[in-house]
């Protein structure tokens, strides 16, 4: 669907860039086309201005990237780097790189290879086996590498949780079908995956409004506001009046709240009425297969709130319909000042880096706002745009000490996976459940435990050289006393070729095992971007020269430690 | 505590401290850490803090027993509702009966617990919840007093109630407390631990809150091993893994890493010679599980020299906004197993008078229904020990009502009590001078000094 912008848009005529602003950059250029389409505010129409108008701009380098600066890239857009995206993105640039990735086809959905593998049977009816395979195969083998990764990065931003998604069965097909949502949505426009989110039978189940009813004025009862309260909250504009640039709004030195109770209330007799589309049949037979789980919810009519709601400003009047009702709704939200500032930050946050500038922000947001051509919402543009940011790009805004942020457990796994071609041979993809701590990762795709995903996007480490720099770093809500180790024992395994039957492809690191110096080099480059310092290579090379070599037993030997330290060291487990 | 035990504990924290490079931030920890080294201890304490995760729903957990109130009850909740006469034998009996006939009895699946109300080792606290002041309806309608930040927020009320902050907060009681006695322990390390994650509850201004499984520490099985065979390697992964780093992140995580390779060895020598605990705890039960790993570090205490400890467990599922009929039965039931067994396991160890629980939780819910309940924000809360004077109530029962005087709609608790009086009372009885309590809960001071503690213990 286009989503039309209905607010004026003001051009900014030949301004500068944010290139400006970062030292050392004469290499970096503008892209004018782009640079002048794009609104200047997002519209939240009062004095928060704080003077810094967002600029939009997209820069690119003249010079193609090095293998390095490839692997950086890869690690932020990809669900890990290896030798052959490494020369890829060389050879292409980033832009075409990236234009190639949105290009890629879909491959082939979670839902069917759940039916291939014969999970579809009923006897898998009331057990979830089958979902984490076909979740890992995905972010472990998919082709379209850039589109898992921003998957993974939507499935922790828009949270269900399989633990959650409860009363009908079928639980891996609930998960899949929502992961599949949200994969083919991920290049596509914010509003239409709200539509398709809000309507998901898999999200009725997770916040709980699928079945709710409208008021009942004997008892008191009110419509259920889980989904009116975290779609607000979590999915959509958060707590606080935001600044285009996603700071917070301030009112006499003080934050501003977006909503009121009231505002829940009301927004949540827009979901009343909604349950499970099972296209007419009744009883068992109803639920006997999966697919009522990947059909949108339909209405029912005696529990749906007829009245007028009113929320956010807005009422919806009494006596519009169902479905009328919810666009209306989400087109309220949608229109939203914050949506663009609260979605951009976390997704750079999940893609780049923990505490992006409110520059950056801005330049993202206002790509949001408007991608060049009047749409609103366009996350490829999005996408696209938050790549290839000079403050995503620059090698000299990385190399300061507070840039980029920890790697989530899920993708330093990934990373090692992806870089050496892990695959399962009997197709199995049996990684299992990681969420142990520790024994595992303390994190696994889709099993947050609860809508507020596995870290909050403003934890800052209580007592800490970060909180004391007023820096956030969410993904260290958990890294704690035991999931360091629980990690590093799972990786530990991995490597080895202990987890599953997941085999990975060290033939490009036999041939340089004998020289230790070379195999920690290699590995530096394709996992941690050259990101381990020479004194830390060095130490980690020595070491390894130490181990017998000289057969292909004791390469892989070398290999295997050689990795796990790498796997292990700070300067990896860093994004940067 | 001796003076070589603190000096070592300084050391200790000192070197932690020290490795994460930037000096000049942390001169500020270290200074607060020797303010707030001022609470000495000879005795072995401990407070144990249950958290229920979701927002526990206040209306299925302690239910209006007289019929008046039953009914009101009822009616408010027809799809919800226990039967009167299921309630009959989890009727509590209280010494001082409430005034006006008010009556209350445990869900039954809190069985368990009702034998511990009986010799006086388990108190209910009624109504508390977040306040910033002594707060009216007429107040909270006119809002002409602070409230709470974000009210019916699950992760900011969650915050407010373990920090006094919403979301965001540096510190959490639990942890301001520590801070008073880390000095006393023998390894700091050990004073506030989490043996269910992470929570801002145990985070003090130096206090640094141990994460623990509930199987104990976790070895690092390339240090406790050579890697891939190779001694030179898990040395160099050992180097690796806490090496300074003048990057934040970097450093941050090596600091994280140190902590569990030098706490895990101290712990795991520890428990491993530890005490056998004969208490049977309930299996497939995860509170249970960080209870008993509780039970243990409490039976090697002494091994580590600790004096004050504050432990934090917690389980999740209690935002049961859908099917509250059927799921929050069960939780209930492991709950009351797991604290019951916790209980015995105290008695046994022979410390049951030094060792407080206590409930807390997001918020209550709604007392209206639909198939599960909404959001709210006062609830009941349980103290359990030996040194609770229990087999009573706390604080005034709420009237019930949809939009009645104790409840802000719905049934949602304008608490008559606040979690700084709760906690206050814990604290005073952890040792923590009235001086201190008004430091470590910021808000206290809005009651009267005659109102700042409860009692119950």
């Amino acid at each position: 669907m286009a989503i039309e912008v209905t607010t004026p848009v003001a051009l900014e005529e030949g301004t500068p860039t944010q290139v400006g602003e970062l030292a050392g950059l004469a290499s970096w250029i503008a892209i004018p086309g782009i640079a002048t389409a794009l609104s200047a505010c997002g519209g939240g129409g009062d004095s928060g201005g704080s003077g810094a108008t967002p600029i939009p701009s997209q820069t690119l380098p003249l010079t193609p990237p090095t293998t390095a600066q490839a692997a950086r890239f890869l690690a932020q857009s990809s669900m890990g780097a290896s030798r052959a995206q490494i020369d890829r993105v060389v050879s292409l640039g980033y832009a075409a790189w990236l234009d190639e990735q949105l290009a890629l086809p879909l491959s082939a959905t979670r839902w069917d290879w759940l039916v291939s593998q014969g999970y579809a049977d009923i006897s898998h009816k009331n057990d979830e086996s089958g979902f984490d395979a076909a979740a890992w195969l995905k972010l472990l083998n998919a082709p379209d590498t850039l589109r898992q990764r921003v998957t993974l990065a939507l499935s922790e931003i828009f949270v269900a949780a399989i633990d959650g998604l409860v009363g009908a069965g079928w639980r891996q097909f609930a998960a899949a079908s929502y992961l599949d949502l949200l994969e083919a949505n991920a290049f596509g426009n914010h509003r239409s995956l709200l539509q398709q989110i809000s309507l998901s039978a898999p999200m009725g189940q997770f916040l709980t409004y699928r079945g709710s009813a409208k008021a009942d004025p004997i008892s008191g009862a009110l419509p259920d506001e889980n989904y009116a309260r975290e779609s607000m909250q979590l999915f959509t504009i958060g707590l606080l009046q935001l600044n285009a640039d996603g700071t917070p709004q301030l009112a006499a030195g003080k934050t501003i709240d977006t909503y009121g109770l009231s505002d829940i209330t009301g927004l949540a007799r827009v979901f009343t009425g909604w349950d499970f589309d099972l296209a007419g049949q009744t009883g068992a037979a109803a639920t006997a297969t999966p697919n009522f789980l990947r059909r949108p919810m339909v209405q029912v009519a005696s529990r749906y709130e007829t009245g007028a709601k009113t929320f956010l400003g807005t009422t919806i009047a009494a006596g519009t319909a169902a479905t009328a009702g919810l666009t209306q709704a989400l087109d309220t939200i949608f229109a939203h000042p914050n949506v663009a500032p609260f979605f951009c930050r976390q997704l750079i946050q999940r893609l780049v880096t923990s505490n992006p500038s409110p520059a950056y922000v801005a330049r993202l947001a206002a790509v949001f706002n408007n991608d060049g051509t009047g749409v609103k919402g366009n996350l490829r543009a999005v996408v696209r745009a938050l790549l290839l940011d000079s403050e995503a790009r620059s090698d000299p805004v990385a190399a300061s000490t507070s840039f980029g942020k920890l790697r989530e457990p899920m993708l330093r796994f990934t990373a090692w996976a992806r870089a050496y071609g892990a695959t399962s041979p009997s197709g199995a993809w049996a990684v299992g459940n990681t969420s142990d701590p520790g024994t595992r990762l303390g994190q696994s795709p889709l099993r947050s435990p609860t809508v507020f995903n596995f870290f909050r996007p403003g934890y800052v480490p209580p007592n800490s050289a970060l909180g004391n720099a007023a820096l956030q770093a969410p993904e260290f809500q958990i890294a704690n006393e035991s999931s360091v180790i629980g990690y590093l024992n799972f990786m530990q395994r991995a490597v080895a070729g202990n987890v599953g039957d997941l085999t990975p492809d060290y033939s490009g690191l036999l041939a340089l095992a004998d020289n230790a110096s070379a195999l920690v080099s290699e590995i530096n480059l394709v996992l941690a971007a050259n990101q381990l310092s020479a004194a830390t290579a060095a130490a980690l090379s020595t070491a390894v020269q130490s181990m017998a070599g000289g057969t292909d037993a004791s390469r892989r030997n070398r290999i295997y430690a050689a990795l796990l330290l790498v796997l292990a060291a700070p300067e990896f487990i860093v994004q940067k | 505590m001796t003076s070589v035990t603190s000096r070592r504990a300084f050391l200790q924290r000192a070197s932690l401290l020290s490795l994460a490079g930037a000096a000049a931030p942390w001169a500020l920890n270290l200074a607060a850490m020797g303010e707030a080294a001022a609470a000495t201890a000879a005795d072995y304490k401990a407070l144990v803090c249950v958290f229920l995760y979701g927002g526990n729903d206040y209306g299925n957990t302690l239910i209006p027993y007289d019929s008046t109130r039953y009914g009101l009850y009822q009616g408010m909740r027809p799809t919800l509702a226990y039967a009167r006469s299921a309630l009959t034998p989890t009727l509590l009996t209280p010494n001082v009966a409430l005034a006006g006939g008010v009556q209350y009895a445990l869900a039954p699946e809190l069985s368990p617990l009702l034998p511990l109300f009986n010799s006086n080792h388990l108190a209910v606290m009624l109504n508390v919840g977040t306040l910033m002041q002594p707060t009216t309806k007429a107040q909270y309608t006119a809002k002409s007093v602070p409230l709470p930040p974000k009210l019916f927020s699950h992760n900011d009320q969650q915050s407010v109630w373990q920090s006094s902050s919403p979301e965001g907060a540096a510190s959490g009681w639990g942890g301001r407390m520590g801070d008073l006695f880390q000095a006393g322990n023998g390894n700091a390390t050990f004073t506030c631990v989490n043996v269910s994650g992470n929570a801002v509850y145990l985070s003090g201004n130096s206090a640094v809150q141990y994460q623990v499984t509930s199987s104990g520490p976790v070895a690092l099985n390339g240090i406790k091993n050579p890697l891939f065979g190779s001694a030179a390697c898990s040395a160099a992964l050992r180097t690796l893994v806490t090496a300074p780093s003048a990057h934040l992140f970097e450093s941050e995580y090596a600091r994280v890493m140190l902590r569990s390779l030098s706490a895990g060895d101290a712990l795991g020598a520890a428990l491993t010679g530890g005490q056998t605990i004969n208490t049977v705890f309930p299996t497939g039960n995860s509170l249970a599980d960080q209870l008993k790993l509780v039970a243990r570090m409490i039976s090697t205490a002494s091994d580590v020299g600790a004096k004050r400890q504050v432990f934090f467990v917690s389980m999740g599922g209690f935002d049961n906004h859908d099917g509250l009929a059927t799921i929050h039965p069960g939780l209930l039931t492991s709950v009351a197993n797991a604290m019951q067994a916790f209980y015995s396991a105290t008695v046994e160890l022979g410390v049951a008078n030094q060792i407080t629980s206590f409930t807390a939780s997001d918020f209550g819910r709604t007392l209206t229904a639909n198939d599960g309940s909404d959001h709210g924000w006062g609830s009941m809360h349980f103290m359990l020990g030996g040194a609770v004077n229990g087999g009573r109530f706390y604080g005034s029962p709420p009237v019930v009502a949809n939009d009645g005087p104790d409840d802000v709609g719905q049934g949602r608790l304008l608490p008559s009590t606040s979690v700084d009086q709760y906690a206050a009372t814990l604290g005073k009885w952890f040792g923590i001078s009235d001086a201190d309590l008004l430091t470590v809960l910021p808000n206290l001071s809005n009651w009267n000094a005659s109102q700042r503690t409860l009692g119950f213990v």
